[in-house]
């Protein structure tokens, strides 16, 4: 696309042009975003032509990017899908926003998602509750559903999302894309609405991990506006694409195997294995025992900083105010009571509840330490290990009308992904095989700490060597 | 979980519930709960210095002022009177 | 109150001098147009992240040094949670185990029935965390208004021990308090702009009783006068309602200044239940000894360390080195004044004896003196060479302060208070006093010495700003003995 933009076979705004129609086409049905900016888009097209006219372009001019809709983008109403902030038009945007826009990126709009990105469905969306490309009784997948669905609908060559417990990849897998989750703190923080702030990542979706790399390369590094992000170099994440595998030792912990996938998800994901071995690739056999109390340390720690996070939605200062209430407490009440989704009371009460005296040791004191017992594994796993390779999750992409309600259920589908959350570690999902029903598998590539560039260089390897077939054109 | 923790929970994250959401809730917290207990086997210490990621007090941000945001960009988004957000009267 | 023993503890709230917020880079100053001093982070936009000022972790450390702390070199920051208009976020960002500074010691004087005490009061901790925002009520339209100018500046909670037994303790406490921090240069410690605000814990125990009574907090007082009255009033109620047989409720008071009683704040629900946890967005902030000893190095001269100066270096008696260090400013002032004219006993006087009076008095404040330490010295100096009279260097002062631009020199000329010294002038006054009052020179050489006096007068008011009074009489003796 760059290439194609550089040589002026296509303009910046026949390219969006494109996008937007396909948007106007086909979203009703995807329903994969919630706000399309079409008029900034073309604006921002028409600058970024210019800038490639006068030979002037950075890597991401020109380029149609989608936008999860819990990123603040200054004008823009920032939802993050609840009714609660339905009419929240930040002041101020994102940093990896401002970093976007000095590339002169181009934003076609704000993408769905599971509201306030608790959720693995994109169904607790207020309103738009977007489908499967692959099958439109399907889900998405979640948090994230919105980005991963536009990107594998061709509504955008790529998008942001954020990922807290598997939020970017389990989406990416369900939908068919490739989704990178960075190492915490190297992308910063800053405007995105938090959910749980010491997991929080935003990181890129696309059709590959090489363009997951070049994306990266926009939005991480430091910022001072985010105290917890990293002041360290950020060297070219795709410098390890095309560079093959050979003597690299993947590690595949048999717990995901056993408890976290379905027999098909399980012998889709170690064929994969078995090709990167065809491919030079070291295979170790390893155990994360800890595995057992991951969904549970990950739900403790997200719900309460959740609580914590979440308590800012007052009515007062911005979103849902209720027309109910003559004092303060009320107002307070019946604004989050009803500006509030099922999902996200659920999750507030359960912070609230491990946080309360009384229960604070052994709940939340307990799942930070196991936080640091889960990192030592990991430390262990990656002493002998380059990477660690594991299936996104569980199974794929299920039907909207099954209806999970059983909350042990829909825990237990992040038990692939939360891990790497906790332990601040970088990892990217990509598709390695299709199902009975022609849906998308997905295996993770999870790396050392700040070794992107590996994870990405590996999964480009895979990428180069398998056949995707793209989601339908839906009709 | 009792009605009167569930209450008290409640009114920390300062939400109400109508009777069947609240019946509902508590069913799937009791549910939940079993899942957050099995932590409590996991024979662990929580350790802060563990987590400790070195940073030095003059690596922290230089005190300097800048200038602040206009204003009306603050109450954007909110009721707003004589440039303050509006609450309803707070009796102490 | 006999029978019972006041168990008295505080918490003291003081606002840090940095120049910008804690958690962001928008003015620390105090005031403002309302909410002109806010961005998306104090104002607790969702999307925000706070980012903390190495100055007021800084400026923390160097209010533990000053009250006798050990300072942790692995601190954390949590948040403290609960809903109030003031708190954009819902949370404080504050200390709760691992606070910057612990275990101090500060040691107070004060006067009771005519005697002085000495005791000391133990620090438990001194943690770092941010201010709230200011509601105001606006009773025409029934609604408060929330400005969140103050969101987000510095602030310190210091907390002692239950070690204070009576108000003139607490009093003399926070005002120790008060002026080490001020002399650290951390806080400016004004009352009554809110820059130092105090909570007091206070029960009541029988001597024989083994366990601490149950205690009342009586929060947000302004002045060291309310915190002495406030406790008074305290012990007198709770001892009236355990006489009684009553129990004491554990609760939150308000001390209302008007009738000099607390009264009990409506009890909010759960509010104690502030759910505290690591704050995720800020990471533990680590201090090496050799930072430490900086910043140790960095401290200014505390008022311990001043008197000694002032006692060794100045000669001053120690009465004087207090009066003149218990008041920041005005030993600031006094070290500037030596500077400018080396003479340290001199400038003492003068500044007890007239600028501290007025002061006392009520009729000028610190921030009058408008005019340079220079000028100050110059008025010192005239009065000491003898070119002006004593009572003329009062009037200078006072004129200075009225005129603060204008030379101290060329004010007393204009005044027509500089001494001329002019001998030809003394001896032809004093030869005319002598000689048109025969009588009263007859009277004094025959022994009736009180009409020295008179004659001294009749000389001094012809020699106004000719000579000065020593001379004068010096003359007029010699003259006389003839």
């Amino acid at each position: 696309m760059r290439s194609a933009l550089d040589k002026k076979e296509l303009s910046a705004t026949e390219l969006t042009e494109t996008y937007l129609e396909n948007i106007a086409k086909t979203d009703s049905k995807i329903e994969s975003y919630v706000t399309v900016t079409a008029d900034i888009a073309k604006e921002q097209a028409k600058a970024a032509q210019e800038l490639i006219n006068s030979g002037k372009s950075s890597p991401l001019t020109g380029i149609p990017l989608a936008i999860k809709d819990n990123i603040c983008t200054e004008g823009v109403k920032t939802t993050c899908a609840s009714r609660m902030l339905e009419n929240f038009i930040p002041p101020y945007n994102a940093t990896v926003m401002d970093k976007l826009n000095a590339q002169n990126a181009v934003m076609l709009g704000k993408t769905s998602m599971d509201e306030f990105a608790m959720g693995s469905t994109t169904q607790t969306a207020f309103e738009k509750k977007t489908k499967n490309p692959y099958d439109l009784n399907r889900v998405p997948g979640g948090s994230s559903g919105g980005s991963a669905a536009a990107v594998s609908a061709r509504l955008a060559p790529a998008a942001l999302g954020s990922d807290t417990g598997g939020s970017i990849r389990q989406p990416s897998s369900f939908c068919g894309v490739t989704g990178l989750k960075p190492t915490y703190s190297r992308v910063s923080r800053y405007g995105l609405i938090a959910f749980a702030s010491s997991l929080d990542q935003i990181g890129p979706i696309a059709n590959s991990a090489e363009d997951c790399g070049y994306l990266l390369n926009a939005i991480a590094g430091f910022d001072r506006h985010d105290g917890t992000s990293a002041n360290r170099a950020v060297p070219d994440f795709t410098s390890k694409c095309g560079q093959g595998v050979k003597g690299l030792k993947i590690a595949l912990p048999k717990e995901f195997f056993e408890e976290g996938a379905t027999d098909f998800v399980r012998k889709t994901v170690l064929a994969a294995a078995e090709k990167y071995k065809s491919m030079g690739a070291e295979l170790i056999e390893c155990s994360m025992p800890s595995l057992k109390y991951a969904v549970p340390a990950y739900f403790l720690i997200s719900s309460a900083e959740a609580a914590s996070n979440l308590a800012r939605f007052d009515g007062i200062k911005y979103g849902h105010r209720s027309e109910k209430g003559s004092t303060y407490g009320e107002l307070v009440l019946n604004s989050r009571s009803e500006g509030f989704g099922r999902e996200v009371k659920r999750r507030i009460m359960l912070g609230n509840y491990a946080l309360s005296s009384g229960y604070y040791d052994a709940y939340y004191g307990k799942a930070c330490a196991l936080r640091q017992e889960i990192r030592a594994e990991y430390n262990r796993i990656f002493e002998t290990a380059d990477v660690i390779l594991t299936p996104t999750a569980p199974r794929t992409a299920f039907r909207i009308d099954e209806n999970i309600t059983d909350p042990k259920m829909i825990y237990y589908s992040d038990i692939c992904t939360v891990t790497v959350n906790i332990a601040s570690l970088p990892a990217i999902s990509t598709t390695c095989g299709y199902d009975e029903n022609g849906l998308p598998v997905g295996m993770s590539i999870v790396g050392k700490m700040w070794d992107e560039e590996t994870i990405i260089g590996v999964t480009d390897t895979f990428e180069r060597n398998f056949t995707k077939i793209s989601a339908k054109a839906v009709k | 979980m009792d009605l009167q923790t569930f209450n008290q929970i409640a009114d920390l994250g300062k939400l109400t519930f109508s009777d069947t959401e609240r019946d509902e809730l508590l069913h799937d917290m009791t549910d939940i709960i079993d899942i957050m207990d099995t932590v409590k086997n996991a024979d662990l210490v929580y350790d802060p210095l563990l987590d400790n990621k070195n940073v030095f007090i003059n690596e922290l941000r230089k005190d300097k002022a800048e200038t602040s945001f206009p204003t009306e960009k603050i109450l954007k988004n909110a009721r707003n009177m004589n440039n303050c957000f509006v609450v309803p009267k707070v009796v102490e | 109150m006999p029978g019972y023993i006041p168990v008295i503890g505080l918490e003291i709230h003081a606002e840090l001098l940095t120049r910008s917020k804690v958690f962001c880079n928008c003015s620390a100053e105090f005031g403002g147009d309302t909410n002109s001093r806010c961005c998306p982070v104090c104002s607790g936009l969702p999307g925000t992240l706070p980012v903390i000022n190495e100055t007021a972790v800084e400026y923390a450390v160097k209010a533990g040094f000053a009250l006798g702390c050990s300072i942790n070199k692995f601190s954390v920051f949590d948040r403290k949670n609960y809903f109030y208009p003031d708190l954009p976020k819902a949370y404080q960002i504050s200390q709760l185990n691992l606070p910057l500074c612990i275990n101090g010691l500060v040691p107070i004087e004060y006067e009771k029935d005519g005697e002085k005490h000495t005791h000391n009061v133990r620090i438990n901790r001194i943690h770092l965390e941010e201010d709230a925002g200011k509601l105001t009520h606006n009773d025409l339209e029934g609604v408060s208004l929330a400005d969140y100018n103050r969101c987000g500046i510095p602030l310190i909670e210091i907390v002692t021990e239950p070690d204070i037994g009576s108000a003139e303790e607490a009093k003399a406490f926070v005002e120790k308090v008060s002026l080490l921090l001020k002399y650290a240069g951390v806080c400016d410690c004004k009352m009554e702009q809110g820059s130092l605000r105090c909570d007091v814990n206070i029960s009541l125990m029988k001597p024989t009783d083994t366990e601490l009574g149950t205690r009342a907090e009586i929060k947000n007082l302004n002045s060291i006068k309310a915190i002495g009255r406030s406790i008074e009033f305290e012990i007198y109620r709770q001892a009236k309602a355990l006489d009684m047989g009553q129990r004491i409720i554990q609760e939150t008071r308000r001390f209302d200044d008007n009738r000099g009683e607390t009264r009990s704040m409506r009890s909010k629900e759960n509010a104690n239940d502030y759910r505290y946890f690591p704050e995720p967005d800020i990471l533990q902030v680590n201090i090496t000894d050799d930072q430490l000893e900086g910043i140790h190095a960095d401290m200014p001269e505390m008022p311990d360390k001043r008197l000694i100066r002032y006692m060794s270096q100045f000669g001053l008696s120690e009465t004087d080195a207090g009066i003149i260090i218990a008041d920041k400013e005005i030993s600031d002032f006094y070290d500037d004044v030596v500077m400018a004219y080396n003479n340290p006993k001199a400038i003492a006087n003068f500044i007890i004896s007239e600028m501290m009076r007025r002061i006392n008095l009520g009729e000028i404040t610190i921030d009058d003196i408008k005019f340079s330490p220079e000028n100050f010295a110059k008025i010192v100096e005239l009065s000491e060479s003898e070119q002006i009279n004593k009572s003329n260097a009062k009037d200078v002062f006072r004129a200075l302060i009225e005129k603060p631009e204008t030379d101290a020199e060329s004010l007393a000329k204009d005044l027509g208070y500089i001494i001329s010294t002019d001998m030809g002038k003394v001896s032809e006054v004093i030869a005319s006093v002598i000689a048109t009052n025969e009588k009263a020179v007859e009277q004094y050489r025959n022994g009736e010495v009180k009409v020295f006096g008179f004659l001294m007068g009749q000389c001094s008011k012809a020699l106004k700003g000719v000579a000065t009074s020593k001379l004068i009489k010096d003359e007029l003796e010699k003259a006389l003995k003839i």
